[in-house]
């Protein structure tokens, strides 16, 4: 009687610890997975010309070095040694990253603020009727090429036209901030009108009700009430959009050549570069494009799922 | 003192609810007829036009439906189109498998998971731009990829460095692998949230009654899960079609037109071959066959929505 529990219990046990060892085997196989590239790409950008592509390549550079990085940020002339080659135009990395940041905060700022007070009148007046918020949705849905021939046609063929027509002068949003900005601006509002709204969602009517009740003006509830209630949301989505601008690149690609370049648009330089490709001063590229985003992402970790699943599934 | 009495009333005028309705919702109206709407109409009147980039936009012909003739006997848009939804089928299908099994590993806490929640949601963070660059350099064939195969290849007498993207079936394998390498991250973040939300309740008044593990998965938890599994088919889906990044990074549509997507094919026929009437004949067609596939993408997250609230308030 006594030994009967035991002997029930001892194989489950059992299973239970090779289940254990089969679950963390399985783990850390999709964990190495995950970060080979990243890896691989790190370890790349500390490597000297000669150990890119070596048979058998080396994980980890042999003598590590910061010539790569060096290159890419280097101002002007070169000194000796620092050779740039065949792609010497495609090294201007300050640039990129001056555009990149400026367009990305910019046009994020401005979805922000649309986005949130649009969400805010969708949320508490039901603007645009009841479907309004899927409809913004399906502008999200479309696939960006088909934006972008049209847009190609419109900055480069209609605009210059018309303020010709107007002013007399032809001006082209083609390949500038303005144009790429506002475009940016546009395919982040669906993320964030549906991030906004689920957070906005959560703040309860009764409180800006009661506010309301004892005088408070509609500014003034929605500036002392609300935003405050949704200040970390507003970041969170801020953040979540910086990194689609960041990581923008067809409609960067295709709207901006040669005048603003986005970090990107600039790694893509260097891949198409035929004769001897640079794998170093790329993957030194590669790294200071992804290092901001990863930690981003991690600080963000948690509200991932509102952005990328539109609100559909809370956590 | 006039400035502010004008001050007070243009705040009195905005605070008034049907003015402040409608700012916000014109503004952004405005913003999507501007860069939506006209971009839109022009791109119509362009498709109806015999024009290359060659020659100055006044002389170009009208010339009605040709361009969609061109489009629609072009061999090569219907095959892109094809590839590029056995892509997204392929690609989407191993990152649900994938990142439900991996969210079902993790469902329960323990030691490490938080530290496995963060290097699984890693690779959505890297820049798709360098998810193909990183492939591209784990495809050189001296890569790492020639190396761990060497042991296995070598025996047969096979050179183990092998230009991987050079061959049709490998460059398109890479893809999908670079598609599934950066988005069952998303999948597993999707599936991971559904089963925190399963209520434990069911599951264990299931467990009294003397169900198996097995039973109680398939009985209990997948229809509990079914609208995070359609959300997640949907999401991911409608980003798979669009394509681009890695094909440009990491094959550019090559070797010959193995790997072009849909929206390479239109890149290269508008950006490349300058074809700007006939890219923006083939931009309509495309979104008029993608409408239907939204129109029915978004009526299955409206319907699994409104299932998920339901069972979320009662």
């Amino acid at each position: 009687m006594a030994a009967s529990p035991r002997s029930s219990k001892a194989p489950f046990r059992r299973r239970h610890q090779v289940f254990w060892h089969v679950r963390h085997a399985l783990l850390v196989l999709w964990a190495l997975f995950a970060l080979f590239p990243t890896f691989w790409m790190v370890s790349t950008s500390f490597k000297d010309a000669g150990e890119w592509i070596t048979w058998p390549p080396h994980w980890l550079p042999q003598e590590a070095t910061l010539l790569n990085y060096k290159q890419i940020f280097a101002f002007g002339e070169l000194e000796t040694g620092l050779s740039r080659s065949a792609t010497d135009h495609a090294f201007n990395i300050w640039k990129a990253l001056g555009d990149s940041l400026l367009v990305c905060t910019l046009s994020s700022l401005a979805a922000l603020l649309l986005g949130t007070f649009l969400a805010y009148g969708i949320s508490r007046f039901g603007v645009g009727g009841k479907n309004f918020r899927y409809a913004v949705l399906t502008l999200r849905m479309v696939p960006p090429i088909v934006i972008a021939i049209p847009i190609l046609m419109y900055y480069a063929i209609l605009i210059p036209h018309t303020t010709e027509l107007l002013f007399g002068t032809r001006i082209s949003l083609y390949d500038t901030y303005l144009g790429l900005g506002m475009l940016y601006t546009v395919t982040t509002l669906p993320f964030v009108i549906w991030m906004m709204l689920s957070f906005i969602d959560e703040v309860p009517y009764t409180l800006e009700h009661a506010a309301r009740l004892m005088g408070a003006g509609r500014l003034y509830t929605l500036r002392r009430i609300v935003l405050p209630l949704v200040a970390s949301g507003m970041v969170v989505t801020f953040l979540f959009i910086f990194i689609l601008n960041w990581s923008e690149f067809l409609l960067a690609l295709t709207l901006t050549q040669p005048g603003v370049s986005t970090l990107p648009v600039l790694l893509n330089k260097f891949q198409s570069a035929v004769e001897g490709r640079l794998y170093g001063p790329q993957a030194a590229i590669g790294t200071v494009i992804t290092l901001p985003v990863l930690i981003l992402g991690i600080l963000i970790q948690k509200h991932l799922i509102k952005g990328f699943s539109f609100g559909m599934i809370r956590k | 003192m006039a400035s502010g009495r004008k001050h007070k009333r243009l705040v009195a005028w905005l605070a008034q609810e049907r003015v402040f309705r409608l700012i916000p919702f014109i503004m952004v109206e405005g913003l999507f007829i501007a860069l939506m709407a006209i971009p839109f109409l022009l791109t119509i009147y362009i498709s109806l036009l015999r024009w290359r980039a060659n020659r100055p936009f006044e002389q170009a012909v009208f010339s009605g439906l040709l361009n969609f003739e061109a489009v629609i006997y072009d061999g090569e848009f219907w095959a892109s189109l094809g590839r590029t939804f056995v892509f997204a089928g392929v690609a989407v299908s191993i990152e649900l498998l994938l990142g439900f099994c991996l969210a079902m590993l993790l469902a329960k806490e323990f030691a490490g998971r938080r530290l496995y929640i963060t290097i699984f949601l890693s690779p959505m963070m890297v820049v798709p731009v360098v998810v193909g660059y990183n492939f591209s350099m784990i495809y050189v064939d001296s890569g790492p990829l020639s190396q761990i195969l060497a042991p296995f290849l070598e025996p047969f007498g096979i050179n183990p460095r092998i230009r991987w993207l050079s061959d049709p079936t490998a460059a398109q394998v890479a893809i999908v692998l670079a598609d599934v390498w950066q988005w069952t991250s998303l999948t597993f973040l999707i599936f991971l949230s559904g089963f925190s939300a399963l209520p434990p309740e069911l599951t264990r008044a299931a467990q009294v009654m003397g169900a198996s593990r097995w039973q109680i998965f398939r009985r209990v938890q997948l229809p509990l899960l079914k609208p995070v599994i359609i959300i997640a088919v949907v999401i991911r889906g409608m980003e798979a079609l669009k394509l681009f990044d890695q094909s440009v990074l990491l094959t550019f549509g090559g070797p010959g037109t193995a790997t072009q997507t849909i929206a390479f094919y239109l890149w290269r026929q508008v950006w490349q071959f300058n074809k700007f009437s006939f890219g923006a004949a083939a931009s309509i067609l495309l979104l008029l066959l993608f409408a239907v596939v939204i129109y029915v993408g978004i009526y299955l997250l409206v319907r699994e929505r409104a299932t998920l609230r339901h069972e979320g308030s009662g």
